[in-house]
């Protein structure tokens, strides 16, 4: 491919070429431009380096940089695919592809469940369930005793965990799923099919060429 | 980096393929700055109208590029059964595509032009729904400012859509200018005020010109004619409009009201759906607006049987603690898109059946509108003239068999407005349900 030096000198170094993007998920190449405006921002409202830092998705979620929260957490660690502490344009795609309405469900299940193995053993265990469970209550600040929450953990995890070990497998998870499919209603976001007109500066940006529109 | 020599050698040139999604058809027009073609989505089928802007050509023209972008936002959020709606927005180094609903029926002069004058209940028809369309996007900060025949399109069901927003709209300066400088437009349908090239209010200029519409659609030709420029300009100046004999005396009422040279004195949208004239067989329109977010709830209010069918046969979500888990709004990536939505948690150990009826009361007692299906309640705020109504949907959920979840959304309109409902109206009213009701987390995307 013909580089233009100049070019590339706009393009921090996670950049990724849109095409390529675009061929590897559910959105199309206008799309990806477009969701690069939204990352530029969001890469450039702390460190300006074109890079996610955590701080600056906390800042993007919470509009506080200093703001933690579990679920923030696990997604900002999923996002960073690499593992090094920062989100790249093309993790950051990848990612969200995963909130496609078009996405194919398994992968949305898979995703789903690596959220919410907060110690990445390849298992959902009862006391991971139940943190997340204090965690949302804790930061919704809605009081359920702690007999009731026992309760709630106790009856949920004894409808996953069907093989009666204790833990939810990914094939576990997968059947659970299927009986409640309302559990994916968070893996889709209707809205990422608008992003062409909710991050509209991509036009004036734009860098393709007619013929690969 | 975005030379693609190699794939254009791989792919020889087929079919013209926009984003590999649209099959470019037959051109339907050329506009000053845009040409519009027929296409079709190769995977649907559907037929969609595109407009191709040359970038060169607009931003030559003073037009800023925030204008472009701002305008493209505002037309995204015209959701509007009679309005063309859009779709996408593609664009490349040189041009932009905007993509829209294509309406296949031609423009309203054409069906003159054809048919001549329409009948009073044809022509009352169309009135009605561009002063819907025209109401919407006034209430939404948006003027068309080029309200005209050509613009008024008709699908196969005989409804109207307004079109011609986004150029307008986004050329308006622009054009503005021609028009008076040169003339090269056809002022026909422009309002006194405009002529006096002064500050005009922009709602009260759209009004003068569904007024020309409406003369035009039942007279078969326009109350100003251009046939000597000058004489025109005098006679829109005094509002000095002949009617045909076959006018109503109502129409004629109307329009009269409509042709006030003094746009302080003009009628207003408003006070337009309240003659008897407009109100005749007037539907409201049901606005979908902002259902997009609610594909998975549907409502069919059937009126008086929300209580009366058996409690049991009504479908009560139970949660689990995945789902309380899923409540959180990060999970959502809420705040990122800029679109969050507003929720209130509460948590109950009243009888759901009752939490429902109370969620009624509460909204029946400040007068907005409620339905009801199983345990979610819709509650609709009162139209207003400048902002979209507030939209809540509450949905009840059992926990345990002690302990309900009330999760109120807030759908659509004003966040203060939300915001002072929950506080005033929802929280008191449910805290003041028998058992103990506990509610903290507001969670906001802050726009």
């Amino acid at each position: 491919m013909g580089c233009i030096p100049t070019k590339l000198a706009k393009h921090t170094p996670g950049y990724e070429d849109p095409t390529v993007l675009a061929s590897e998920t559910s959105f199309s190449v206008c799309e990806v431009e477009a969701l690069y405006e939204l990352f530029k921002k969001l890469s450039h409202s702390i460190f300006k380096d074109g890079l996610i830092h955590k701080e600056e998705f906390q800042l993007a979620l919470f509009k506080n940089s200093k703001r933690k929260n579990l679920f923030a957490d696990r997604i900002f660690d999923l996002f960073d695919i690499k593992r090094n502490g920062v989100i790249e344009f093309g993790e950051f795609v990848r990612s969200l592809n995963v909130f496609h309405p078009d996405t194919p469900t398994e992968e949305k299940i898979a995703f789903a469940f690596k959220l919410y193995d907060l110690r990445h053993t390849g298992y959902i265990e009862r006391d991971e369930l139940k943190e997340m469970v204090l965690a949302l209550l804790d930061e919704s600040g809605l009081h359920l005793s702690d007999d009731v929450v026992e309760v709630i953990v106790e009856k949920t995890f004894s409808q996953a965990d069907s093989k009666g070990d204790g833990r939810i497998d990914p094939d576990e998870w997968k059947e659970f799923v299927s009986q409640n499919p309302a559990l994916l209603k968070n893996m889709t976001l209707p809205y990422l099919k608008d992003m062409t007109m909710v991050f509209p500066s991509f036009v004036v940006n734009s860098e393709l060429d007619e013929e690969d529109l | 980096m975005h030379t693609y020599d190699e794939k254009k050698k791989k792919q020889p040139q087929q079919r013209p393929l926009l984003l590999n999604r649209y099959e470019k058809g037959e051109l339907l027009g050329v506009g000053n700055f845009a040409c519009v073609y027929h296409a079709r989505h190769i995977s649907t089928g559907d037929e969609v109208a595109i407009k191709v802007v040359e970038k060169s050509k607009i931003f030559k023209s003073e037009l800023s590029k925030e204008h472009i972008e701002r305008e493209i936002a505002v037309l995204y959020r015209l959701r509007h059964p009679n309005i063309v709606r859009l779709f996408e927005v593609m664009a490349s180094k040189t041009k932009i595509y905007i993509v829209m609903e294509y309406v296949r029926g031609g423009d309203l002069l054409h069906k003159l032009s054809t048919d001549g004058a329409l009948s009073e209940a044809v022509g009352r028809k169309f009135f009605q729904q561009l002063i819907s369309a025209v109401k919407f996007c006034h209430a939404r900060g948006v003027y068309h400012r080029d309200i005209k025949l050509e613009n008024l399109l008709v699908d196969e069901k005989g409804d109207l859509k307004l079109s011609d927003f986004g150029l307008s709209a986004v050329a308006e300066q622009k054009r503005a200018a021609a028009l008076f400088s040169t003339m090269c437009g056809t002022p026909a349908y422009v309002a006194p005020e405009l002529l006096a090239h002064r500050a005009y209010d922009a709602a009260r200029a759209d009004v003068w010109s569904c007024g020309v519409v409406l003369f035009g659609l039942q007279a078969g030709y326009l109350p100003f004619r251009d046939i000597n420029g000058k004489a025109m300009g005098h006679r829109i100046r005094k509002g000095e409009v002949r009617y045909p004999k076959s006018f109503s005396s109502d129409l004629t009422g109307l329009l009269h009201r409509i042709f006030v040279p003094d746009p302080t004195k003009r009628i207003t949208i408003s006070e337009i759906m309240e003659t008897s004239w407009f109100r005749k067989d007037f539907r409201e329109v049901k606005l979908y607006d902002r259902c997009s977010s609610l594909d998975n709830i549907e409502y069919e209010h059937t009126p008086g049987s929300s209580f009366d069918s058996s409690p049991a046969a009504r479908r009560l979500t139970k949660l689990n603690a995945f789902d309380i888990i899923s409540f959180s709004p990060w999970l959502k990536l809420s705040g990122m898109f800029e679109d969050g939505g507003c929720e209130r948690w509460y948590t109950s150990s009243a009888e759901v059946l009752e939490i429902v009826s109370r969620l009624e009361e509460i909204a029946g007692s400040v007068g907005f509108t409620v339905q009801t299906k199983d345990f979610v309640v819709s509650i609709e705020g009162r139209e207003k003239e400048e902002e979209e109504p507030l939209w809540i949907v509450v949905e009840v959920s059992e926990l345990t068999p002690d302990v309900a979840v009330i999760v109120a959304t807030k759908k659509g309109g004003d966040r203060e407005e939300y915001e002072e409902f929950c506080n005033n109206k929802l929280s008191p009213g449910l805290q003041s349900l028998k058992g103990n009701t506990s509610l903290e987390n507001a969670a906001c995307g802050v726009h």
